[in-house]
Formats: structure tokens, sequence, C-alpha cells
């Protein structure tokens, strides 16, 4: 591979120190900020210049340590071990001192050069503590730089500091010793492999402590080699030793090692006294994880964040969709006088604008959705729901922290099945991916928010909630059936993080918000735009039909379908036809409806308000929504379950179960209600 | 010595033993947890994972986990 860059970086260090705060400071990139422990879980990569020279930066997940346990950490060592970066950048976060250098340790290690950078200093400072940064760089043997990610203070001196560290690099001379008989053992250990292997010094010092560790890439490397019997044997001869002479094991004799080390620094490099009073964050915890009031105030809550989310949009959705309704009228009204052809005239007003125009007006409601689950992720609520809701969610057979993933999948199931990396164990991860589509993500609100408009309108926010919740019911009923027939019983264990609450970083807030809004936008543009086009055709040929009328092609696909959906109510040919092309993303339905029915006929937007009228009642409608909320997720979401399963068995799984679901749910609705005498 | 999930809030406990799995054990070693280290119980309602201070950071541990772990009141 051709060296492009004239030095990468990677940027590691604890979860919740600022990393990607850094990265973005950095970069100018907009990687979202998100207060919760594994919010980065995969690599990401950015570029900028520094004195002429192109840099290369790794924003690696944050992890405790370097020793590989779950997937996410195991991307950090990989990087610093395969890529060999040229300079590690550890985030340290001042008020976690100790926990941090634990991670610093096990960095100087590796033996690439590191370069500190302090965070959060000024919190520290504010709690009555200082730290005595120069000391600090002086007794690892490293640069530490002190900087402010959020406010993008001394990152100059970070980079001038990174800029020097591979030439300033030298073989650390750090006085961490594991104590006599630990040491002896690793010489051992050491001795044994440089016998079998020609390997590098440094290799072979990572190699033989993390042999020790039981260390899943150590054990990897050396079950395939020849000697890998031998060494077993040397490995547990020596650890038995060990074990007898401290009557303790491996990793404790370690942690001990380590700790004792730290807490030495700790104690010449950091001056003041904790004060004992309750910060901020005790007391709001105190009050939202209350044993009595932690589930009410969640739930009131989540039930704000839809109120809000309605609310807030309506004016403006009702603003978007009568530029639209003028729009449409405006080109019809100009073909019309210089006579231009009609059927252009009816691919921009029926096809275009009904299908695109009809997706653009819902942007409120999703922009509105996503910035506030955002802001609950950045003010570092998200970690306490997962501890709010563990009884809760064990009672479901699920995990606490599977709560994070099924909130985020309200914005949309993508960020919400990469998130269920917070859980450990494979199975307990499958788990919540398999049931994580049932949360009803913003795609879904523009289907909801149309049908709601035309048949609820009195109520729809509640007809709207009631869909949601029969999401979360059905999520939580298959869960439970999977829990009984799929899969064996929970095993990831319950730790997590508890981060201290901040203000939340309003521009980053905004920036992810946009860049949301933007994807949908260029949804929008290209793959609605691409497929309202489609329907066009399909509902105007073959030449000399009646637009969307049954004998057009799409008609005649339609009809073929629909029979399969009488029985739910929504037997007419176009709903079949807007449920396939809703498998391409869901907001297609409402782009698909727009352009079947033409939303151009004069009155604009209220022809398909009154087509639909004519097709659907509202028992049918609800039947629909219910059958849209349920039904196979879209492709995107196939895809990621395909990426992070490794296997297409699930997503296959995924759909065929999810439109089973949906198809028996939908009926029992419309058959019920029929029987209850609704219509 | 007993299992954390038996020590009141407020109480700063003296870890002795930890008996769980060793990847789990493992983990909360790096957190700070293990066998000598000195740790807060912020909370214990005895119905929901307990909420413990290591060093300085608030950390969630399950009912199940804690009484794996063993320590005594200091």
């Amino acid at each position: 591979m051709a060296k492009k860059f004239n030095l990468v970086i990677g940027l590691t260090g604890n979860p919740n120190v600022g990393k990607s705060t850094l990265f973005n400071a950095l970069t100018g990139a907009r990687q979202h900020v998100g207060n919760w422990p594994g919010k980065t879980v995969e690599k990401k990569e950015g570029e900028f210049k520094f004195e002429k020279k192109k840099i290369k930066i790794v924003d690696l997940p944050g992890s405790y340590s370097l020793t590989a346990y779950t997937e996410e950490e195991s991307i950090t060592s990989d990087f610093v071990l395969e890529e060999k970066p040229d300079v590690i950048v550890q985030i340290i976060d001042a008020q976690n001192l100790a926990r941090n250098l634990f991670m610093t340790i096990q960095l100087m290690e590796l033996q690439r050069p590191l370069v500190v950078a302090l965070n959060m200093v000024d919190l520290l400072e504010n709690s009555g503590m200082s730290i005595d940064f120069k000391k600090l760089s002086k007794l690892l043997g490293l640069q530490v730089v002190v900087i402010d990610a959020r406010n993008k203070k001394g990152i100059e001196s970070l980079l001038a500091a990174i800029n020097k560290a591979p030439k300033r690099y030298k073989e650390s001379n750090l006085k961490l010793t594991y104590g006599v008989e630990m040491n002896e053992e690793l010489l051992k250990m050491r001795k044994f492999i440089k016998q079998k292997e020609g390997i590098s010094a440094n290799k072979l010092n990572w190699l033989s402590l993390k042999i020790f560790e039981g260390d899943y890439r150590a054990l990897q490397y050396l079950t395939k080699k020849a000697y890998y019997f031998e060494l077993k044997e040397q490995l547990q001869k020596s650890t038995e030793h060990l074990q007898h002479i401290y009557n303790k094991d491996i990793n404790t004799i370690l942690s001990n090692a380590r700790y004792g080390f730290i807490k030495g620094l700790e104690k010449e490099v950091v001056t003041g006294i904790v004060k004992k009073r309750k910060n901020f964050t005790d007391k709001f915890d105190s009050f939202v994880m209350n044993r009595f009031l932690g589930i009410p105030i969640f739930l009131l809550a989540m039930f704000l964040v839809f109120q809000a989310t309605f609310k807030l949009s309506t004016p403006l959705i009702r603003l978007i969709n009568s530029f639209f309704v003028q729009f449409s009228e405006f080109i019809g009204d100009l073909f019309l006088k210089y006579g231009l052809p009609k059927w252009i005239a009816s691919l921009l007003t029926d096809g275009v604008i009904g299908g695109v125009g009809g997706i653009l007006t819902f942007i409120p409601l999703i922009a509105i959705l996503f910035l506030l689950i955002a802001l609950m992720e950045d003010i570092g609520y998200m970690a306490r729901v997962a501890y709010i809701m563990d009884r809760f969610m064990h009672k479901i057979g699920l995990h606490g922290k599977a709560i994070i993933p099924l909130i985020l999948g309200f914005g949309c199931n993508v960020p919400g099945i990469m998130a269920t990396r917070v859980l450990e164990n494979k199975s307990d991860r499958l788990r919540v991916i398999l049931i994580s589509p049932f949360m009803s993500c913003g795609a879904r609100l523009p289907v909801y928010a149309l049908f709601t408009g035309i048949f609820f309108p009195t109520n729809q926010g509640w007809v709207i909630f009631s869909i949601y919740i029969l999401g979360i019911l059905m999520a939580i009923i298959v869960g439970l059936l999977f829990k009984k027939f799929l899969f064996e019983d929970l095993s990831s264990p319950f730790v997590i993080e508890l981060p201290p609450y901040r203000y939340p970083t309003i521009k980053g807030i905004l920036i992810h918000v946009w860049e949301k809004v933007w994807s949908f936008i260029k949804k929008a543009g290209t793959v609605i735009l691409m497929f309202s086009v489609i329907v066009w055709a399909l509902a105007s040929f073959p030449v000399g039909v009646e637009y969307g009328s049954q004998n057009s092609f799409v008609g005649m696909v339609g009809q073929v379908i629909s029979p399969i959906f009488e029985p739910l109510g929504f037997g007419n040919w176009q709903s079949a036809v807007a449920i396939i092309f809703g498998f391409v993303a869901k907001e297609v339905i409402v782009g698909t409806f727009g352009s079947l029915y033409g939303a151009s006929d004069q009155a604009g937007f209220s022809s398909l308000s009154a087509a639909l009228q004519g097709d659907f009642t509202p028992l049918s409608a609800y039947a629909f929504m219910v059958f849209v909320l349920l039904y196979v997720p879209c492709v995107a979401v196939l895809a990621i379950v395909k990426k992070e399963t490794n296997s297409w068995r699930w997503p296959f799984f995924l759909a065929l179960y999810t439109t089973i679901v949906a198809w028996i749910v939908a009926f029992v609705v419309y058959q019920g209600g029929l029987i209850l005498g609704l219509v | 010595m007993k299992s954390i999930n038996n020590f009141k809030s407020g109480e700063i406990v003296k870890i002795k033993c930890v008996e769980c799995g060793s990847a789990f054990k493992h983990r909360i070693s790096e957190l700070g947890l293990f066998d000598g280290s000195e740790i807060e119980i912020i909370k214990n309602d005895n119905c929901c994972p307990i909420i413990i201070k290591i060093f300085n950071s608030k950390i969630a541990l399950g009912q199940g986990e804690a009484s794996k772990i063993y320590g005594e009141k200091i």
C-alpha cells in the first residue's frame, strides 16, 4: 500500500473521555458525540493537515483496557498492533486519572510512541483538585499535554507534541515492576518464545505478558504455532507457581501491580482533597434513578419526546405541504399556458412532486425526533435508562443495556442495531437485533402522519402513540417467544459506567440532526425520486391507459398481490403496490400513494386525502398502519443485520418472520374491529 | 466478609475476593474492581443493580454479579 500520509495517528482512551470531540475538533468532521459508554463502535478515519504534513487520524472505540474481551475492544488492539500507527494519542479524563492510567500502562507496554492528552482538567479543578501534568510527563517518560476538547483549547500544543513524538520516542524506562516472581516468570516466557521464534523485542514482550492475561489475540497468534503445546505447559507451570506464591490468580496479581504503580503516580501528581458534597450528578441521579420514580420519570420523558415531536412539527408540516400544493398547481398552470406536453406535467406533478414532495413534507417530524433522542444521549441519561429498566428488561428476558439500542431504534433502526454492541454476549445481541425493527423508526412516522391526519384528525397524537406502544408490545412478546424457543438464558453481565451529566453540545447535536435530515433529503432526491418515477411510469403505461388506473402495469401487479391483504381490510391494489415499494424504505409508501393517486388534481393534496378516504375506512387505515409498523424492515436494516450477524440467515429470517407477524396482527386488528362493530 | 450486594449505601468496602467467571473478572478489574481495591457503595436498593464508586466513576453492577464479589467494610 502506498503511503499517502506523513503521519498516522491512533486516537484512543476510555469511553466517554472526549475522543470523538477531539476527533471532530481536529478534522472538522461531524461525528455525533453521545454520552454513554460504547458510543463509538467502529473506528472512524479522518484527515487533516498540520505544518504541511498530511495526517491521518483514526478514532478508535473507547475501551478500558487493551486486552481484547469484547468485539469493540479488539478493534483497538488490532489497530495498534497490526497497522502500527506512528503515534498513539490517549485522551485521559483528568477527573478519573487512576483508571485512565491503567490503559496508559498497557499502551506503553506496546512500545509505540505515545502522547497523553489530558482532558477535562477544568472540571477537576472545579472540584478543588489540581494536577501536575509536567511531573506526570516526567514520571511516565512521555509527553503529556493539557487540552480542552470541547472548547478546542490546547489543540495546537497537542499537534506539536504529536509531531515530535516519533522522533523523541525511545524505549520507555518505566519503573513498573510486576513483582519479583512475576518478572521472573515473564522472563522465562520471553526466553521460551525467543528460542522458538525470531520476533521483535516489542512483540515478544507484549506476547509473553498477554499470554499470561489470557488475551484472545495473543492466544490466537500462538495456537497456530507448532510449539503451542510446549508453551502451554510452560504457561501452566508458571501460572501455578505464581498462584501458589501469591494465593491469587494471575490477572489479580497484574491488576494489583499496575494499580499499585498508578496509585503511587497519582499521589505524586494530584493534589487537593475531594470535597464530600453531593454534586449535580448525584442529586439528579437520586431523583431519576429513584427506586419508585425512576420508571415513571422515564416513561414521562419518552411520552414528552413524542408529544413534542408532533406538537412542534405540525405547523411546519402544514407550511411545507401548502408550498408543494401551490408549486404543483403552478407547474400545472405553466404547462397549460404554454401548451407543453401533458405527460411531462403529469410526470412532474403526479410523479415527482407527489412522491418526493409528499415525503419532504415530513422533514420537521423526523428532525425534531432525532433532536430529542440525541439530546437524551448527549446529557448522559441513556446509561441511566439501562439501569432503571434493567429489572423490567430481565422480566421480558432481555438485558438492561438492551434498552439503549431499542430507544435509538425509534430514530432509525440502523444505528439502533449497531448499538447492540453494548451487549457482550452474541446471543443476547442477536435477540435484540431481531426484535429491534418493531421499534417504530422515524421513516414510518410519515405513513402514520398521513393516515391519522386523514382518518383520525381529532386524536392523531394518541392513535400514533398506540402504534408505538403496539410495536413495543410486539417486541416484548416476540422477545419472550425467542427466549422460550430459540435462545438460551442471558449471559451478558450487567456492568455499565454512569457518566457524569453534562450540558449538551448544542452545535454537535444540531450538526447530527442536520446530517440525519440531509440523508433523508438525499434519499428523497435519489431513491425516492427514482421510485416515484418508476411508479409513475408503471402507472402511466401501457400507452393509452388512464393514469394510475387498474389497467396500468402497476395496477395489474397490484391486483395480483392485493388479495393477500383483502382480509386485513386494505385489498385495494394501490396499498399492495405501496407495501412492495415500502421494502426499499418505509417512507416510499407515502411517496407511492402520492404518485399513484396524483397529488396535483387542482386541489392538491386533498385529492390524495379524498382518494384514500375512498379506499380506506378508519379501521382498515389502522390495520394498514399496524402492518406498516411490523412488516419487513427496509433494505438498509436487512443489510446491517447481515453485517452484524455475519450471515444471510438472520436477515432472511427477520424479513420472513416480521412479515408473518405483521399479517397476523393486522388481521386480528381488522377482523376483531369488525366483530366489535368498528368501521 | 460478605458479598457487596449486602452492604448499605455509603459504606466503603475493601474487596477481598472476586468469584465470577474469568472474562467478567477481567472486565471489572479493568474498571479497578479486583481483590485489594477499595470501593464505595453509592446505592443499593436490593432490587436493582447496585451502584458503586470505583476511583472517580460510578458503575452500575447487576445484583447477580455483585453477589459474587466479596469484601469487608472499612
